[in-house]
């Protein structure tokens, strides 16, 4: 084995543009925004902030097969429901990866919603739900959901290039509701030719604590929109 | 019923991307680490820079956990985003059953280029070879700890000449297996950093690059 001691051998001094300062420039961003409308239809808050969290279950599912090929690795996924499946993408008739469109009309992999709720959850990573979920529909503390909405392509201005996903929610409770949590679903399954498919359930691969709360007034609705860049 | 968007489009897109965000902890942060070590396995260099370059591939590779591979629960198609972007067919129309997969690579050059959101390549890559200029690739390495995922090479110069390396980029390859057997791929180049100093390996010596992403900053 060629390696030997390791950087205790020789002074070598990290280059000054090196260290972790806090300041460098992130090669991604996400935003949460919402905008609050009154029962008239007109603007009362607009929230905005960056936003934080990929769950456990994204990085999961964002890891290449290097990772669970070359030592044999696989990934717990969890449902919102709790449930678990070990996930373990690869090369093969038998491999259990992402379902993709066929001429089978089944196996479909898509986004959900944006759920919101009314709880916190302490550590983002880790969640695998919303610690609240709001119901959809006009009952007491419920928001009505609309249609999730997502862009065509990418918007390039430079060299910064985004895509905005968004969706309404309208608050015919009779009272205000307020939210607290916002979340990313995605309901996944996995194809193999050889192995079957398996319904894995929703998952939530990104969750967000709101900075503030919003507060949507009966009659009233809001928007969210989350924003995924690289190079802001 | 929900209220219809009375901002106007210009109006939300100021919104959506705001700049004047307090000066917060950002959503994500990622790193190029070099170590050289000469042909005694002594280290002889460590570098360290910020990753600054993202392609609008890793966007939309980063899409696919968020936005899945169908459109809806009833729309038989891929998102229009993956097709429009990566290339992807929008149906697996051979088959009834197809699945997606993908892997990442290190890729090391000896040029420099302008940085655009759709390079495909490095300027001037390095071989995987014994030859004059080339280093020998070994297996890549992923592993994670919390939300960041760490990915790193060692190359090895089997020359005894120096190899410089000025530019670094996370390459990668999408798969779509389809149930008759035969797979698509799609090649990427998900990021491109040159290096602010450029780092030589040394004849016969060698040297593990890494990629850090870290999300959550």
């Amino acid at each position: 084995m060629m390696i030997g001691r390791e950087i205790e051998d020789i002074d070598i001094r990290m280059p000054i543009d090196a260290y972790d300062i806090g300041k460098d420039t992130p090669t991604f961003n996400a935003y949460l925004t919402a905008v609050v409308r009154n029962s008239d239809g007109r603007v009362i808050r607009v929230h905005r902030q960056r936003s934080h969290s990929p769950t456990a279950n994204f990085i999961g599912l964002m890891l290449p097969l290097s990772y669970f090929n070359t030592a044999n690795n696989s990934f717990t996924l969890t449902t919102t429901g709790g449930s678990t499946y070990t996930f373990k993408p690869g090369i093969g008739t038998s491999a259990r990866c992402i379902s993709y469109p066929n001429t089978a009309n089944n196996y479909y992999s898509y986004l959900v919603m944006i759920q919101v709720g009314s709880g916190t959850r302490s550590n983002p990573f880790n969640a695998y739900s919303l610690a609240a979920p709001i119901a959809n529909g006009s009952g007491t503390g419920q928001l009505i959901y609309g249609s999730v909405s997502v862009p065509s392509n990418i918007t390039v201005s430079g060299n910064e290039a985004y895509f905005t996903i968004s969706q309404a929610f309208n608050n015919s409770s009779g009272a205000t509701v307020t939210i607290t949590e916002v979340g990313i679903i995605i309901y996944l399954q996995t194809a193999s030719s050889a192995a079957g498919n398996t319904n894995i359930g929703q998952l939530l691969v990104w969750y967000d604590v709101l900075s503030s709360a919003i507060s949507v007034p009966n009659g009233g609705s809001v928007v969210i929109y989350y924003t995924f860049m690289v190079n802001p | 019923m929900v209220t219809p968007d009375l901002v106007s489009e210009e109006d939300i897109a100021k919104l959506i991307i705001p700049d004047d965000l307090p000066d917060e902890q950002p959503t994500f942060k990622a790193y190029i680490e070099a170590k050289v070590y000469d042909k005694e396995g002594h280290l002889i260099q460590y570098h360290r820079q910020p990753m600054r370059s993202l392609t609008q591939y890793f966007l939309a590779l980063m899409a696919i956990p968020i936005l899945a591979t169908y459109q809806s629960a009833s729309i038989n198609s891929a998102p229009s985003l993956l097709v429009n972007v990566l290339g992807l067919p929008s149906n697996a129309g051979c088959c009834y059953s197809a699945n997606i997969s993908w892997d990442w690579s290190i890729q090391l050059g000896s040029g420099t280029q302008a940085f655009s959101l759709s390079l495909s390549s490095l300027a001037a890559p390095i071989s995987n070879g014994t030859g004059a200029g080339e280093l020998v690739y070994g297996t890549l390495s992923v592993s994670y700890s919390g939300s960041t995922i760490l990915v790193s090479v060692q190359v090895s110069n089997t020359t005894s000449t120096t190899v410089s390396v000025t530019e670094i980029g996370l390459a990668g390859t999408i798969y779509i297996q389809y149930n008759n057997g035969s797979i698509n791929k799609y090649n990427f180049l998900f990021s491109y950093d040159t290096f602010s100093t450029a780092v030589s390996v040394p004849g016969y010596g060698m040297a593990v690059f890494q990629i850090t992403l870290s999300f959550t900053g």
